[in-house]
């Protein structure tokens, strides 16, 4: 393997390995990953670092000495579908060492893979909402209502997104509309119990896969990744449950 | 609240989930299944003991195994089945009751509620990642004993 096709390599490994952690995987898997393709195509060391905002690898080999990409991640959105796809994919890689030319072709069809419209995702949110309103205690005009209510924050979720707002202010602004139309649906005698319908809702904001993924980092020997998670999913949980229960003080 | 309309929430919001994340056909539903599971053994486990931690505890031991085990039949990364299945032990509920406490400055409510948040999700975590090391553990084992495999 000359210079070129080293660098070529890397970069097709560094953009699976960044689809992966943008998609929800663990960062010992895209680390894994990055590692095994490299080492498929010959490289002799592959040192690899990654943490949930950023992947830096150095790849070591006879002819080419050393190369070096990293890469800074921004979002993150869970897409197991996509996660799925990768992991396949980087199985095939490894198993039939294909042109790298090919993989990019291939990482765009898994991008444009198949996701659920924004109708699905409405309906999507109305079952979560409706199912956990009544899983912890609510009759069925909590459903009803909790299960409406999922449907108006979907719709301001994708709203306020659009305008590209941080992450937090955005589950902020969502959570406490999610209080006060919930208490303003009480008020009206739609739904019985405001604080059931508000529960219901709040299991779509809160980061509980974040909490468990966080200590399953830090057990792992991830640790910067671990306390990156845990901090985001701790200020994110506080965030949302003030902003649900902030419209108590209104009623 | 009678736990039969539990067990349907349970797998509903689990399957909602699910869809959340992008999931589809044959992975959806049985990451749907997973979150009835991890519910049923919650739920019975209840019947033997009276600390929710100890339900917590188990139910996420086993919804481990779960996703441990599906995740090897439908070669796909554990998360895929463990995220969706461990929904509905995520304490929403506990989360919600001590802000709320909180904000009423309720503090007996708030101590109260808030510490049973935390627990409840420490013994869920305790029990998931104890699993999946024992589970990785496990695996080493084997296969440094059959090597050919």
């Amino acid at each position: 393997m000359n210079r070129e096709e080293a660098e070529k390599v890397l970069y097709c490994a560094m953009s699976i390995g960044e689809q992966l952690l943008t998609c929800g995987a663990e960062v010992s898997r895209v680390e894994d990953t990055i590692r095994r393709i490299c080492t498929a195509y010959g490289a002799t060391r592959v040192d690899v670092f990654s943490i949930t905002s950023s992947i830096v690898t150095t790849m070591f080999g006879g002819d080419f000495e050393s190369v070096t990409e990293s890469r800074r991640v921004l979002s993150m959105r869970n897409d197991f579908n996509k996660l799925d796809e990768l992991n396949q994919l980087s199985r095939y890689i490894c198993s039939t060492l294909p042109d790298p030319e090919e993989i990019p072709g291939r990482l765009r069809r898994i991008a444009e893979g198949r996701s659920y419209s924004f109708s699905q995702q409405l309906l999507v949110y109305a079952l979560v909402s409706g199912s956990f309103a009544v899983f912890f205690g609510g009759d069925w005009k909590d459903m009803l209502v909790s299960a409406a209510i999922g449907v108006l924050l979907k719709c301001l979720e994708a709203f306020i997104r659009r305008g590209s707002v941080n992450g937090l202010f955005t589950a902020l602004l969502c959570s406490s509309a999610g209080g006060l139309l919930s208490h303003a649906a009480v008020a009206l005698r739609l739904g019985s119990h405001a604080d059931l319908i508000s529960i219901g809702n709040i299991m779509l904001f809160i980061p509980g896969v974040m909490f468990t993924n966080s200590l399953r980092d830090l057990f792992s020997g991830d640790t910067i990744t671990g306390l990156i998670r845990f901090s985001e999913s701790l200020l994110l949980a506080v965030i949302v449950a003030l902003g649900f229960t902030f419209a108590g003080f209104l009623f | 609240m009678s736990p039969l309309i539990q067990l349907p929430a349970a797998l509903l919001g689990s399957l909602g989930f699910g869809a959340l994340f992008n999931l589809h056909g044959r992975k959806l539903a049985f990451a749907a299944l997973g979150g009835l599971l991890s519910w049923s053994v919650y739920l019975a486990v209840a019947q033997l003991t009276d600390s929710p931690y100890v339900c917590a505890f188990i139910a996420s031991v086993s919804l481990t195994l779960y996703a441990e085990a599906m995740a090897r039949i439908h070669r796909t990364p554990v998360t895929v089945f463990l995220v969706t299945a461990a929904v509905p032990l995520i304490p929403g509920a506990g989360l919600y009751r001590s802000a709320s406490a909180l904000m009423l400055k309720h503090m007996d409510a708030f101590a109260e509620q808030g510490s049973y948040t935390l627990l409840f999700a420490a013994s869920m975590s305790a029990g998931v990642t104890l699993t999946t090391l024992l589970f990785q553990l496990a695996l080493t084992a084997m296969r440094r004993r059959h090597p050919a495999r």
